[in-house]
Protein backbone atom coordinates (compact mmCIF):
# COMPACT_ATOMS: atom_id res chain seq x y z
CA UNK A 1 0.00 0.00 0.00
CA UNK A 2 1.42 3.35 -0.98
CA UNK A 3 0.81 6.02 1.59
CA UNK A 4 0.20 8.56 -1.17
CA UNK A 5 -2.97 7.10 -2.52
CA UNK A 6 -4.26 6.16 0.90
CA UNK A 7 -7.36 8.12 1.68
CA UNK A 8 -8.13 8.66 5.30
CA UNK A 9 -11.01 6.51 6.31
CA UNK A 10 -12.83 6.31 9.60
CA UNK A 11 -11.57 4.07 12.36
CA UNK A 12 -13.23 0.78 13.07
CA UNK A 13 -13.89 -0.86 16.40
CA UNK A 14 -11.31 -3.53 15.63
CA UNK A 15 -8.59 -0.92 15.15
CA UNK A 16 -9.52 0.79 18.38
CA UNK A 17 -9.45 -2.54 20.23
CA UNK A 18 -13.19 -2.51 20.83
CA UNK A 19 -15.90 -4.98 19.97
CA UNK A 20 -19.64 -4.78 20.35
CA UNK A 21 -21.76 -7.41 22.11
CA UNK A 22 -24.08 -9.04 19.64
CA UNK A 23 -26.84 -9.55 22.16
CA UNK A 24 -27.01 -6.23 23.98
CA UNK A 25 -24.74 -3.98 21.87
CA UNK A 26 -22.46 -3.05 24.74
CA UNK A 27 -18.96 -1.99 23.76
CA UNK A 28 -16.36 -4.30 25.22
CA UNK A 29 -12.58 -4.14 24.94
CA UNK A 30 -10.94 -6.88 22.86
CA UNK A 31 -8.65 -8.95 25.12
CA UNK A 32 -4.95 -8.81 24.26
CA UNK A 33 -4.95 -12.25 22.64
CA UNK A 34 -7.79 -11.18 20.36
CA UNK A 35 -10.17 -13.90 21.53
CA UNK A 36 -13.63 -13.65 23.01
CA UNK A 37 -14.67 -12.05 26.28
CA UNK A 38 -17.73 -12.21 28.49
CA UNK A 39 -20.11 -9.29 28.18
CA UNK A 40 -20.24 -7.48 31.54
CA UNK A 41 -23.86 -6.53 30.92
CA UNK A 42 -25.56 -9.63 29.54
CA UNK A 43 -22.95 -12.34 30.24
CA UNK A 44 -22.89 -13.68 26.68
CA UNK A 45 -19.67 -14.43 24.80
CA UNK A 46 -18.52 -11.48 22.71
CA UNK A 47 -16.30 -12.05 19.70
CA UNK A 48 -14.62 -9.41 17.52
CA UNK A 49 -16.36 -11.19 14.62
CA UNK A 50 -18.83 -14.05 14.78
CA UNK A 51 -16.69 -17.20 14.73
CA UNK A 52 -16.74 -19.21 11.49
CA UNK A 53 -19.50 -17.00 10.19
CA UNK A 54 -18.66 -17.49 6.50
CA UNK A 55 -18.43 -21.26 6.78
CA UNK A 56 -21.75 -21.55 8.61
CA UNK A 57 -23.48 -19.23 6.15
CA UNK A 58 -22.17 -21.21 3.19
CA UNK A 59 -23.29 -24.50 4.72
CA UNK A 60 -26.81 -23.21 5.36
CA UNK A 61 -27.15 -21.50 1.99
CA UNK A 62 -26.08 -24.65 0.18
CA UNK A 63 -28.52 -26.67 2.28
CA UNK A 64 -31.36 -24.36 1.31
CA UNK A 65 -30.30 -24.46 -2.34
CA UNK A 66 -30.51 -28.26 -2.30
CA UNK A 67 -33.88 -28.20 -0.54
CA UNK A 68 -35.20 -25.62 -2.99
CA UNK A 69 -35.50 -28.21 -5.79
CA UNK A 70 -37.79 -30.73 -4.08
CA UNK A 71 -39.71 -27.81 -2.55
CA UNK A 72 -40.59 -26.45 -5.96
CA UNK A 73 -40.76 -29.60 -8.08
CA UNK A 74 -42.77 -31.86 -5.77
CA UNK A 75 -46.46 -31.19 -5.16
CA UNK A 76 -47.12 -29.11 -2.06
CA UNK A 77 -50.89 -29.48 -1.75
CA UNK A 78 -53.35 -32.33 -2.17
CA UNK A 79 -56.99 -31.54 -2.89
CA UNK A 80 -59.43 -34.43 -2.68
CA UNK A 81 -62.77 -33.85 -4.29
CA UNK A 82 -65.35 -36.67 -4.36
CA UNK A 83 -62.63 -39.19 -3.68
CA UNK A 84 -60.38 -38.04 -6.52
CA UNK A 85 -57.04 -36.65 -5.36
CA UNK A 86 -55.39 -33.83 -7.21
CA UNK A 87 -51.82 -32.74 -6.45
CA UNK A 88 -50.47 -29.30 -7.19
CA UNK A 89 -47.03 -27.70 -6.96
CA UNK A 90 -46.44 -24.11 -5.84
CA UNK A 91 -46.30 -22.97 -9.47
CA UNK A 92 -49.61 -24.72 -10.23
CA UNK A 93 -51.25 -22.74 -7.44
CA UNK A 94 -49.93 -19.47 -8.83
CA UNK A 95 -51.03 -20.30 -12.39
CA UNK A 96 -54.45 -21.20 -11.00
CA UNK A 97 -54.80 -17.76 -9.43
CA UNK A 98 -53.71 -16.02 -12.61
CA UNK A 99 -56.22 -18.04 -14.65
CA UNK A 100 -58.95 -17.21 -12.16
CA UNK A 101 -58.15 -13.55 -12.60
CA UNK A 102 -57.02 -12.91 -9.01
CA UNK A 103 -53.76 -11.31 -10.10
CA UNK A 104 -53.12 -9.59 -6.76
CA UNK A 105 -53.13 -12.79 -4.74
CA UNK A 106 -51.23 -14.62 -7.48
CA UNK A 107 -48.48 -12.04 -7.32
CA UNK A 108 -48.35 -12.18 -3.51
CA UNK A 109 -47.84 -15.96 -3.58
CA UNK A 110 -45.40 -15.76 -6.49
CA UNK A 111 -43.30 -13.22 -4.59
CA UNK A 112 -43.54 -14.89 -1.18
CA UNK A 113 -42.97 -18.51 -2.16
CA UNK A 114 -40.81 -18.40 -5.29
CA UNK A 115 -39.10 -15.05 -5.74
CA UNK A 116 -38.24 -14.47 -2.07
CA UNK A 117 -36.47 -17.80 -1.42
CA UNK A 118 -34.58 -17.62 -4.72
CA UNK A 119 -33.62 -13.99 -4.15
CA UNK A 120 -32.51 -14.80 -0.61
CA UNK A 121 -30.26 -17.64 -1.68
CA UNK A 122 -28.75 -15.75 -4.61
CA UNK A 123 -28.32 -12.60 -2.53
CA UNK A 124 -26.52 -14.29 0.36
CA UNK A 125 -24.33 -16.21 -2.09
CA UNK A 126 -23.41 -12.99 -3.90
CA UNK A 127 -22.39 -11.36 -0.63
CA UNK A 128 -20.39 -14.42 0.45
CA UNK A 129 -18.62 -14.64 -2.91
CA UNK A 130 -17.83 -10.91 -2.87
CA UNK A 131 -16.23 -11.36 0.56
CA UNK A 132 -14.17 -14.29 -0.67
CA UNK A 133 -12.87 -12.29 -3.61
CA UNK A 134 -12.42 -9.24 -1.39
CA UNK A 135 -14.50 -6.95 -3.54
CA UNK A 136 -14.68 -3.66 -1.68
CA UNK A 137 -17.25 -1.84 -3.78
CA UNK A 138 -21.00 -1.55 -3.30
CA UNK A 139 -20.51 -1.93 0.44
CA UNK A 140 -23.55 0.09 1.39
CA UNK A 141 -25.69 -1.67 -1.19
CA UNK A 142 -24.57 -5.07 -0.01
CA UNK A 143 -25.46 -4.15 3.56
CA UNK A 144 -28.83 -2.83 2.45
CA UNK A 145 -29.49 -5.97 0.44
CA UNK A 146 -28.58 -8.12 3.41
CA UNK A 147 -30.91 -6.16 5.65
CA UNK A 148 -33.67 -6.62 3.11
CA UNK A 149 -32.96 -10.36 2.91
CA UNK A 150 -33.19 -10.56 6.69
CA UNK A 151 -36.46 -8.65 6.67
CA UNK A 152 -38.21 -10.73 4.00
CA UNK A 153 -36.94 -14.06 5.31
CA UNK A 154 -39.97 -14.95 7.34
CA UNK A 155 -42.56 -14.10 4.67
CA UNK A 156 -41.95 -17.31 2.76
CA UNK A 157 -43.80 -19.22 5.45
CA UNK A 158 -46.98 -17.74 3.98
CA UNK A 159 -47.79 -20.69 1.74
CA UNK A 160 -47.28 -23.17 4.57
CA UNK A 161 -49.68 -21.24 6.81
CA UNK A 162 -52.26 -21.12 4.02
CA UNK A 163 -52.05 -24.88 3.51
CA UNK A 164 -52.23 -25.53 7.26
CA UNK A 165 -55.32 -23.38 7.58
CA UNK A 166 -56.92 -24.95 4.51
CA UNK A 167 -56.23 -28.42 5.95
CA UNK A 168 -58.12 -27.46 9.10
CA UNK A 169 -60.94 -25.62 7.31
CA UNK A 170 -61.65 -27.78 4.29
CA UNK A 171 -62.46 -31.05 5.98
CA UNK A 172 -65.78 -32.26 4.60
CA UNK A 173 -65.08 -35.97 4.63
CA UNK A 174 -65.85 -37.56 1.29
CA UNK A 175 -66.97 -34.35 -0.37
CA UNK A 176 -63.70 -32.49 -0.15
CA UNK A 177 -60.51 -32.39 1.91
CA UNK A 178 -57.24 -30.53 1.57
CA UNK A 179 -53.91 -31.73 2.93
CA UNK A 180 -50.24 -30.97 2.55
CA UNK A 181 -48.13 -32.95 0.08
CA UNK A 182 -44.46 -34.06 0.11
CA UNK A 183 -42.96 -30.66 -0.78
CA UNK A 184 -44.20 -28.98 2.42
CA UNK A 185 -41.41 -30.13 4.77
CA UNK A 186 -38.78 -29.29 2.14
CA UNK A 187 -40.27 -25.86 1.74
CA UNK A 188 -40.19 -25.32 5.52
CA UNK A 189 -36.58 -26.46 5.43
CA UNK A 190 -35.74 -23.82 2.80
CA UNK A 191 -37.27 -21.06 4.92
CA UNK A 192 -35.58 -22.19 8.14
CA UNK A 193 -32.17 -22.73 6.50
CA UNK A 194 -32.16 -19.33 4.76
CA UNK A 195 -33.25 -17.58 7.95
CA UNK A 196 -30.44 -19.29 9.86
CA UNK A 197 -27.94 -18.46 7.10
CA UNK A 198 -28.80 -14.78 7.49
CA UNK A 199 -28.69 -15.13 11.28
CA UNK A 200 -25.16 -16.55 11.45
CA UNK A 201 -23.73 -14.16 8.87
CA UNK A 202 -21.68 -11.29 10.28
CA UNK A 203 -22.37 -8.10 8.28
CA UNK A 204 -19.15 -6.55 9.54
CA UNK A 205 -17.27 -8.90 7.22
CA UNK A 206 -18.64 -6.89 4.28
CA UNK A 207 -16.90 -3.82 5.66
CA UNK A 208 -13.56 -5.40 6.50
CA UNK A 209 -11.59 -3.79 3.72
CA UNK A 210 -9.41 -6.05 1.63
CA UNK A 211 -6.36 -3.83 2.10
CA UNK A 212 -6.71 -4.14 5.84
CA UNK A 213 -4.30 -6.28 7.75
CA UNK A 214 -7.12 -8.42 9.06
CA UNK A 215 -6.74 -12.16 8.74
CA UNK A 216 -9.32 -13.43 6.34
CA UNK A 217 -10.07 -16.54 8.32
CA UNK A 218 -9.89 -15.68 11.98
CA UNK A 219 -10.51 -11.93 11.59
CA UNK A 220 -7.56 -11.08 13.81
CA UNK A 221 -5.67 -7.92 13.17
CA UNK A 222 -2.21 -9.18 12.28
CA UNK A 223 -0.69 -5.73 12.07
CA UNK A 224 2.15 -5.88 14.57
CA UNK A 225 4.66 -3.10 14.33
CA UNK B 1 -29.79 12.21 13.57
CA UNK B 2 -26.61 10.62 12.40
CA UNK B 3 -23.80 9.53 14.66
CA UNK B 4 -20.36 11.00 14.04
CA UNK B 5 -17.31 9.00 13.12
CA UNK B 6 -14.46 9.60 15.57
CA UNK B 7 -10.73 9.78 15.28
CA UNK B 8 -9.44 10.03 18.85
CA UNK B 9 -10.91 8.10 21.73
CA UNK B 10 -13.51 10.08 23.66
CA UNK B 11 -16.53 9.55 25.81
CA UNK B 12 -19.82 8.12 24.54
CA UNK B 13 -17.98 5.79 22.25
CA UNK B 14 -19.93 3.07 20.56
CA UNK B 15 -19.27 0.65 17.73
CA UNK B 16 -21.74 0.01 14.94
CA UNK B 17 -22.86 -3.63 15.23
CA UNK B 18 -23.35 -3.90 11.46
CA UNK B 19 -20.19 -2.34 10.02
CA UNK B 20 -17.82 -2.00 13.01
CA UNK B 21 -17.43 1.77 12.62
CA UNK B 22 -16.20 3.57 15.71
CA UNK B 23 -18.74 6.24 16.60
CA UNK B 24 -19.43 8.99 19.05
CA UNK B 25 -23.06 9.08 20.05
CA UNK B 26 -24.73 11.66 22.23
CA UNK B 27 -27.76 10.33 24.10
CA UNK B 28 -30.69 10.94 21.75
CA UNK B 29 -34.04 12.50 22.55
CA UNK B 30 -37.15 10.31 22.49
CA UNK B 31 -38.67 10.09 19.04
CA UNK B 32 -35.34 10.53 17.26
CA UNK B 33 -33.34 7.74 15.72
CA UNK B 34 -29.58 7.61 15.62
CA UNK B 35 -28.22 5.86 12.56
CA UNK B 36 -24.75 4.83 11.55
CA UNK B 37 -23.43 7.33 8.97
CA UNK B 38 -21.72 4.58 6.99
CA UNK B 39 -24.16 1.68 6.76
CA UNK B 40 -27.43 3.18 8.03
CA UNK B 41 -27.82 0.74 10.90
CA UNK B 42 -30.17 2.05 13.60
CA UNK B 43 -28.02 2.50 16.70
CA UNK B 44 -30.61 3.92 19.06
CA UNK B 45 -34.29 4.67 18.80
CA UNK B 46 -35.47 5.83 22.19
CA UNK B 47 -39.17 5.71 23.00
CA UNK B 48 -40.87 7.78 25.69
CA UNK B 49 -42.22 5.63 28.54
CA UNK B 50 -41.03 2.54 26.73
CA UNK B 51 -41.33 0.22 29.74
CA UNK B 52 -44.90 1.20 30.60
CA UNK B 53 -46.13 1.05 27.02
CA UNK B 54 -44.43 -2.27 26.33
CA UNK B 55 -45.72 -3.79 29.56
CA UNK B 56 -49.30 -2.68 28.91
CA UNK B 57 -49.28 -3.97 25.33
CA UNK B 58 -47.65 -7.30 26.12
CA UNK B 59 -50.21 -7.87 28.87
CA UNK B 60 -53.00 -7.06 26.40
CA UNK B 61 -51.45 -9.55 24.01
CA UNK B 62 -51.32 -12.22 26.70
CA UNK B 63 -55.03 -11.73 27.45
CA UNK B 64 -55.95 -11.94 23.76
CA UNK B 65 -53.72 -14.93 23.16
CA UNK B 66 -55.95 -17.86 24.20
CA UNK B 67 -59.07 -16.72 22.29
CA UNK B 68 -57.03 -15.72 19.23
CA UNK B 69 -55.33 -19.09 19.02
CA UNK B 70 -58.02 -21.52 20.14
CA UNK B 71 -61.30 -19.93 19.03
CA UNK B 72 -62.34 -20.56 15.42
CA UNK B 73 -61.16 -17.91 12.96
CA UNK B 74 -63.57 -18.64 10.16
CA UNK B 75 -66.65 -20.73 9.50
CA UNK B 76 -66.91 -22.27 6.08
CA UNK B 77 -70.30 -23.11 4.66
CA UNK B 78 -70.45 -25.35 1.59
CA UNK B 79 -73.96 -26.43 0.63
CA UNK B 80 -75.07 -26.39 4.25
CA UNK B 81 -72.04 -28.29 5.51
CA UNK B 82 -70.18 -26.24 8.06
CA UNK B 83 -66.56 -26.37 9.07
CA UNK B 84 -64.44 -24.15 11.31
CA UNK B 85 -60.74 -23.73 11.83
CA UNK B 86 -58.52 -22.08 14.44
CA UNK B 87 -54.78 -21.47 14.44
CA UNK B 88 -54.24 -24.30 16.88
CA UNK B 89 -56.40 -26.58 14.71
CA UNK B 90 -54.30 -25.73 11.65
CA UNK B 91 -51.09 -26.85 13.34
CA UNK B 92 -52.84 -29.94 14.73
CA UNK B 93 -54.34 -30.87 11.35
CA UNK B 94 -50.91 -30.61 9.77
CA UNK B 95 -49.40 -33.01 12.31
CA UNK B 96 -52.36 -35.37 12.09
CA UNK B 97 -52.16 -35.59 8.31
CA UNK B 98 -48.65 -36.99 8.71
CA UNK B 99 -46.58 -33.85 8.17
CA UNK B 100 -45.18 -33.61 11.67
CA UNK B 101 -42.16 -31.48 10.70
CA UNK B 102 -44.30 -28.90 8.91
CA UNK B 103 -46.89 -29.08 11.69
CA UNK B 104 -44.29 -28.44 14.36
CA UNK B 105 -42.87 -25.55 12.32
CA UNK B 106 -46.37 -24.02 12.13
CA UNK B 107 -46.91 -24.61 15.86
CA UNK B 108 -43.58 -23.08 16.83
CA UNK B 109 -43.73 -20.02 14.56
CA UNK B 110 -47.38 -19.12 15.04
CA UNK B 111 -48.19 -20.26 18.59
CA UNK B 112 -45.22 -21.14 20.79
CA UNK B 113 -42.76 -18.35 19.92
CA UNK B 114 -45.34 -15.53 19.85
CA UNK B 115 -46.59 -16.65 23.27
CA UNK B 116 -43.13 -16.95 24.81
CA UNK B 117 -42.18 -13.59 23.33
CA UNK B 118 -45.17 -11.83 24.90
CA UNK B 119 -44.64 -13.57 28.23
CA UNK B 120 -40.93 -12.75 28.38
CA UNK B 121 -41.52 -9.15 27.33
CA UNK B 122 -44.13 -8.72 30.05
CA UNK B 123 -41.97 -10.29 32.76
CA UNK B 124 -38.88 -8.31 31.76
CA UNK B 125 -40.83 -5.04 31.62
CA UNK B 126 -42.35 -5.79 35.02
CA UNK B 127 -38.99 -6.49 36.60
CA UNK B 128 -37.40 -3.41 35.04
CA UNK B 129 -40.34 -1.25 36.14
CA UNK B 130 -40.17 -2.54 39.71
CA UNK B 131 -36.38 -2.19 39.74
CA UNK B 132 -35.92 -5.85 40.53
CA UNK B 133 -33.82 -7.07 37.64
CA UNK B 134 -31.63 -10.07 38.31
CA UNK B 135 -29.80 -12.73 36.33
CA UNK B 136 -33.10 -14.18 35.14
CA UNK B 137 -34.07 -10.82 33.58
CA UNK B 138 -30.87 -10.85 31.55
CA UNK B 139 -31.56 -14.39 30.39
CA UNK B 140 -35.20 -13.64 29.53
CA UNK B 141 -34.39 -10.49 27.59
CA UNK B 142 -31.64 -12.26 25.67
CA UNK B 143 -34.04 -15.08 24.81
CA UNK B 144 -36.61 -12.54 23.68
CA UNK B 145 -34.18 -10.90 21.23
CA UNK B 146 -33.09 -14.28 19.94
CA UNK B 147 -36.68 -15.42 19.32
CA UNK B 148 -37.81 -12.14 17.82
CA UNK B 149 -37.50 -13.22 14.20
CA UNK B 150 -39.20 -16.57 14.68
CA UNK B 151 -42.61 -15.32 15.70
CA UNK B 152 -44.60 -14.98 12.49
CA UNK B 153 -48.06 -13.74 13.43
CA UNK B 154 -48.12 -11.07 10.72
CA UNK B 155 -47.24 -13.66 8.09
CA UNK B 156 -50.09 -15.80 9.41
CA UNK B 157 -52.43 -12.80 9.08
CA UNK B 158 -51.64 -12.50 5.38
CA UNK B 159 -52.05 -16.29 5.21
CA UNK B 160 -55.58 -15.95 6.58
CA UNK B 161 -56.38 -13.31 3.97
CA UNK B 162 -55.02 -15.49 1.16
CA UNK B 163 -57.08 -18.41 2.46
CA UNK B 164 -60.22 -16.27 2.48
CA UNK B 165 -59.66 -15.16 -1.10
CA UNK B 166 -58.93 -18.75 -2.12
CA UNK B 167 -62.20 -20.01 -0.67
CA UNK B 168 -64.35 -17.02 -1.49
CA UNK B 169 -65.83 -18.35 -4.70
CA UNK B 170 -66.70 -21.82 -3.49
CA UNK B 171 -68.02 -21.31 0.02
CA UNK B 172 -69.78 -18.86 2.26
CA UNK B 173 -67.31 -17.52 4.83
CA UNK B 174 -68.23 -16.17 8.23
CA UNK B 175 -65.76 -14.36 10.44
CA UNK B 176 -65.71 -15.68 13.97
CA UNK B 177 -64.56 -14.31 17.31
CA UNK B 178 -61.10 -15.80 16.88
CA UNK B 179 -60.51 -13.69 13.78
CA UNK B 180 -61.08 -10.41 15.62
CA UNK B 181 -59.10 -11.54 18.65
CA UNK B 182 -56.27 -12.47 16.30
CA UNK B 183 -56.25 -8.98 14.79
CA UNK B 184 -56.05 -7.60 18.35
CA UNK B 185 -53.27 -9.99 19.28
CA UNK B 186 -51.33 -9.09 16.15
CA UNK B 187 -51.67 -5.35 16.81
CA UNK B 188 -50.61 -5.76 20.45
CA UNK B 189 -47.59 -7.84 19.45
CA UNK B 190 -46.44 -5.48 16.70
CA UNK B 191 -46.94 -2.37 18.84
CA UNK B 192 -45.25 -3.89 21.89
CA UNK B 193 -42.11 -4.64 19.91
CA UNK B 194 -42.14 -1.24 18.22
CA UNK B 195 -42.36 0.52 21.61
CA UNK B 196 -39.51 -1.57 22.96
CA UNK B 197 -36.36 0.50 23.50
CA UNK B 198 -33.72 -2.19 23.81
CA UNK B 199 -30.88 0.16 24.71
CA UNK B 200 -32.87 1.63 27.58
CA UNK B 201 -33.84 -1.83 28.84
CA UNK B 202 -30.27 -3.09 28.79
CA UNK B 203 -28.95 0.03 30.53
CA UNK B 204 -31.66 -0.13 33.16
CA UNK B 205 -31.08 -3.86 33.79
CA UNK B 206 -27.34 -3.24 34.10
CA UNK B 207 -27.81 -0.38 36.57
CA UNK B 208 -30.23 -2.42 38.68
CA UNK B 209 -27.90 -5.41 38.73
CA UNK B 210 -25.00 -3.19 39.84
CA UNK B 211 -27.10 -1.68 42.61
CA UNK B 212 -28.08 -5.13 43.80
CA UNK B 213 -24.46 -6.26 43.91
CA UNK B 214 -23.46 -3.12 45.78
CA UNK B 215 -26.23 -3.55 48.34
CA UNK B 216 -25.29 -7.20 48.83
CA UNK B 217 -21.68 -6.20 49.53
CA UNK B 218 -22.84 -3.58 51.98
CA UNK B 219 -25.01 -6.19 53.63
CA UNK B 220 -22.12 -8.60 54.13
CA UNK B 221 -19.88 -5.81 55.37
CA UNK B 222 -22.52 -4.80 57.89
CA UNK B 223 -22.93 -8.39 59.02
CA UNK B 224 -19.19 -8.70 59.55
CA UNK B 225 -19.10 -5.52 61.54
CA UNK B 226 -22.00 -6.67 63.69
CA UNK B 227 -20.31 -10.03 64.23
CA UNK B 228 -17.06 -8.32 65.22
CA UNK B 229 -18.84 -6.05 67.62
CA UNK B 230 -20.67 -8.98 69.12
CA UNK B 231 -17.42 -10.90 69.51
CA UNK B 232 -15.53 -8.00 71.04
CA UNK B 233 -18.49 -7.19 73.20
CA UNK B 234 -18.92 -10.78 74.33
Amino acid sequence: MGDKGKTERPKTGLEAGLMVCHECHKVVGIPSDGSSADCPRCASKVHPRKPNSLMHSWALVITSLILLFPANLLPIMKVEYMGAAEYSTIMDGIIYFFKEGSYGIGIIILVASILVPVFKIIGIMMILISIHFRIDSWLEHKTLMFRFIKFIGRWSMLDIFVIALLTALVDFGFLSTIAAAPAAPFFCGVVIATMLAAEVFDTRLIWDFPNDTICHHCHMNSDKK
Amino acid sequence: MKARAVKGVRKNITVCPDCDLLLEVSPPRPGYKITCPRCGCILAAPVKDSVEKTMALSLTGLFLFPPAIFLPLLTLDILGLESTGSIYASAKAMVESGFWFTGIAVFVTSILVPFIKLLLLFLVSLQVRLGRSDASTVFMFKTYSRLDEWGMLEVYMIGILVTIIKLLHMAKIEYDMGFFCFIGLLSATLLSSSFLDENYYWNEIHIQLKKKKASKKQGTLLNKRVLKELKSGG
